[in-house]
């Protein structure tokens, strides 16, 4: 009895000793949420500087908004360069390097040129369908091909063209947060900007893609992948009804219209967040022969989910992809 | 029986500890995971609802611009109507279920049923 009661007081003492030595900040983890870039953020970090990391990237995303980004804030390089027609662009000379570069290679098919064409479609409660005259017009007023940019200095050559992050935007707060995230002491983060998602840690991570008829947490696949980001374009996000149709927010370059090809979404699984962003948009609007094509050409995986209710996982997505939902199938090519 | 370092009384004391621990894992996993739902005013909890306990219809006005009507009964709850243009957050009609959520943008405003069994939602 007397053995067993000091080996007890030992174990105890032991524990206690452990107890006192271990740093609960190491684990610490939070999840907080925030508005910006006129999305809804969530953020989720585990690791000593969580507190530290969550605040810096909130102020971050809304710095790159108001100071970069937005086209309604009226001192940002991007509306600065659409007043001027061009300028200086050194501050955003990553971005456009990418960009230019999806937008060639997807002969168009993403343009982020288009802003004169957007600015006429609304989706407020009580939607207008735009005058066709108006999209021919501004469409005859945008395309990346009007644009020269030597990695410095971008010229419109049409000084009506209006230049529009809204399709990448997210992706690239997506890279800046995880420069921020490298240099503090995180394990682990997963973090949403406007429903476009950074991965970052050592574990396998399960993300969902959005059910097109359910809100937006609800899915029908789900992901198990390692760290990286991921990004869906789907028709449901904005769009209204007028005269018997729907129309959404994906345009196609080519007509200055919603995309009607049959997808709801498209998802893209990468290291880059602004490459999946605009690759994205732009399957999406390619559809999904030519769509796949594309993603394969930048070594991403894919996921396309059809308003026949089939999902199509390609290059490596069919390896990690589960459809949670009986109403959806996966179709094997 | 012949044992030398063991007796009697060290193998009641640890009968009662392996019996305490088998009735703690017992109480513990006979608990039901409540279902929760969270509404936040831009990042801030301004209200948590336990879906499975309502009795009678709760609704809930927070103070928005613009300002949404927000209801809960029988284990779900939803934006009932809206004060915005788009009116987004009226048309995710009910949420019941674990990690269902919807957003208001313009009144920043976010119903989130708690536990998602997945890290993240793209959409």
């Amino acid at each position: 009895m007397k053995k067993t009661a000091v080996a007890i007081v030992i174990i105890i003492a032991a524990a206690l000793v452990a107890f006192l030595a271990y740093d609960g900040t190491v684990n610490k983890e939070i999840t907080s949420d925030f508005f910006s870039m006129n999305t809804y953020s969530t953020v989720k970090l585990k690791g000593a500087e969580s507190d530290e990391a969550a605040e810096e990237i909130r102020s971050l995303t809304e710095k790159l908004d108001t100071e970069i980004l937005s086209r309604t804030s009226s001192k940002s390089v991007v509306s600065v360069l659409n007043k001027n027609g061009g300028g200086n662009a050194e501050k955003i000379s990553d971005y456009l390097n990418v960009l230019f570069d999806v937008c060639k290679k997807s002969g168009g098919a993403f343009d982020f040129t288009l802003g004169a064409v957007s600015d006429l479609w609304s989706f407020s409660s009580n939607p207008v369908l735009p005058d066709e005259t108006a999209i021919k017009d501004a469409l005859s007023h945008s395309g990346y091909d009007k644009m020269k940019f030597d990695g410095k200095e971008i010229d419109y050559s049409d000084k009506a063209a209006v230049i529009d992050f809204g399709g990448a935007g997210k992706g690239i707060a997506l890279d800046e947060i995880k420069t921020v995230l490298e240099n503090k002491k995180i394990r682990e983060a997963v973090v949403s900007i406007g429903g476009s998602v950074l991965l970052m840690g050592d574990k396998k991570f399960t993300v969902g893609i959005r059910n097109p008829e359910g809100n937006s947490g609800s899915y029908i696949a789900k992901l198990h992948i390692p760290e990286g980001c991921v990004s869906t374009s789907g028709s449901y996000e904005q769009q209204f009804e007028f005269g018997g149709r729907k129309y959404h927010h994906i345009l196609d370059p080519e007509t200055g219209y919603p995309v009607d090809n049959g997808l709801l979404s498209v998802t893209i699984v990468s290291d880059s967040g602004i490459l999946t962003d605009a690759l994205s948009t732009a399957c999406f609007v390619l559809g999904y022969e030519k769509g796949k094509e594309l993603a394969e050409n930048y070594g991403c995986g894919v996921v396309f989910v059809t308003e026949e209710k089939k999902v199509y996982a390609e290059n490596g997505a069919e390896n990690y992809i589960e459809i949670t939902d009986n109403a959806y199938t996966l179709v094997m090519q | 029986m012949n044992l030398k370092f063991i007796k009697k009384g060290d193998i009641i004391m640890i009968a009662v500890i392996i019996i305490a621990a088998a009735v703690f894992m017992l109480w513990n996993n006979s608990k039901t995971e409540a279902v929760q739902a969270v509404i936040t005013v831009d990042g801030e909890v301004v209200k948590t609802v336990d879906l499975g306990n309502i009795k009678e219809k709760i609704t809930f006005i927070p103070a928005t611009e613009p300002r949404v009507l927000i209801t809960a009964e029988n284990g779900k709850i939803r934006f009932e109507s809206a004060e915005c243009e788009d009116k987004l957050c009226v048309a995710c009609g009910n949420l019941s279920k674990h990690g269902d959520t919807a957003v208001c943008l313009p009144s920043k405003t976010v119903i989130t049923v708690t536990g998602s069994d997945v890290d993240a939602v793209v959409y």
